[in-house]
């Protein structure tokens, strides 16, 4: 059991680095579409891109995992899987709802 | 203009190149940058190999309404809006980076973009005079592009509701049957 539970939090200390080091990269490169893509704020997205390695080593050692799920609401997240559409259309519906949450939800 | 700085005119240049890339037609250009009209024109040739397009830039706001055109135009315009009111994007870097993303989006789903370069900005600019507005789907919560006062208490989008008809084109049939 405990075990199991250090592979866990070993396994989300990666996961928070990768994500980190992934962020950074694509804030550096493009602003906007990086904070598009992660669903950041401009002053989130310009604090993360400005950490040092040594802070974000130190903040991806956390034992809960950094990034958020955004299709945080069920009934939406459930009809996005659930339904039979076409794969194209499925991906189309979650995008629009992804890209129409973040401005409001993120304030 | 005879005074014009050329570090503004090569950025002109450029932004024209980014455009002309992306499809976008004469009437556009001109009305976005400073750069005369044969000398768009002879950009225009370079990077296409043929003289721009003629015609009018399409006016009507019904084509965003029919279905396909409707899922489009609102994928484009959440990441426009996005670009402008969270990233703080200047109009038409947002229009530029929000189609790319649309035609990355589109590219990545399998399919064709329906929304071209020039209606893409057509929409901002129906948005803009209000003739457009976004509704919110009352089962989804998604925003589409909808008539500007169309009633938005009971609005249902194309996605919860498609249309009996929607998407069985004469492609759509010929791929099922490749597919069985």
């Amino acid at each position: 059991m405990s075990a199991s539970i250090n592979a866990n939090v070993g396994e989300i200390n990666e996961l928070n680095l990768s994500y980190l080091l992934l962020a950074q990269r694509m804030l550096r490169e493009d602003m906007p579409s990086a904070m598009y893509r992660l669903g950041l704020s401009k002053e989130v997205g310009s604090v993360l891109s400005s950490l040092s390695l040594s802070q974000i080593v130190k903040l991806a050692a956390s034992s809960s995992i950094l990034c958020r799920f955004r299709f945080d609401d069920h009934a939406i997240l459930s009809s996005l899987t659930h339904d039979n559409k076409e794969q194209a259309l499925q991906q189309a519906h979650a995008s629009i709802l992804l890209s129409g949450q973040t401005v409001e939800e993120m304030h | 203009m005879a005074n014009k700085s050329l570090v503004v005119e090569a950025q002109e240049i450029k932004l024209a190149i980014d455009l002309i890339q992306l499809g976008a037609r004469l009437q556009f250009l001109e009305a976005e940058t400073s750069l005369s009209r044969d000398r768009l024109i002879k950009l225009y040739k370079e990077i296409k190999g043929i003289s721009p397009p003629k015609g009018l830039l399409p006016f009507s706001t019904d084509w965003f309404m029919t279905w396909l055109a409707n899922i489009h135009s609102s994928m484009f315009y959440n990441i426009y809006k996005f670009m402008l009111q969270e990233a703080e994007c200047s109009p038409i870097d947002a229009v530029i980076k929000s189609y790319r993303l649309y035609l990355e989006q589109v590219a990545r789903q399998g399919g064709e973009p329906v929304l071209d370069f020039t209606r893409a900005w057509t929409l901002t600019r129906f948005f803009d005079s209000k003739m457009l507005q976004q509704s919110e789907c009352t089962r989804c919560h998604g925003h589409f592009v909808a008539h500007a006062h169309d009633p938005r208490h009971d609005y249902v989008c194309v996605l919860c509701r498609p249309p009996s008809r929607a998407g069985k084109t004469r492609k759509s049939a010929e791929k099922r049957l490749a597919e069985v």
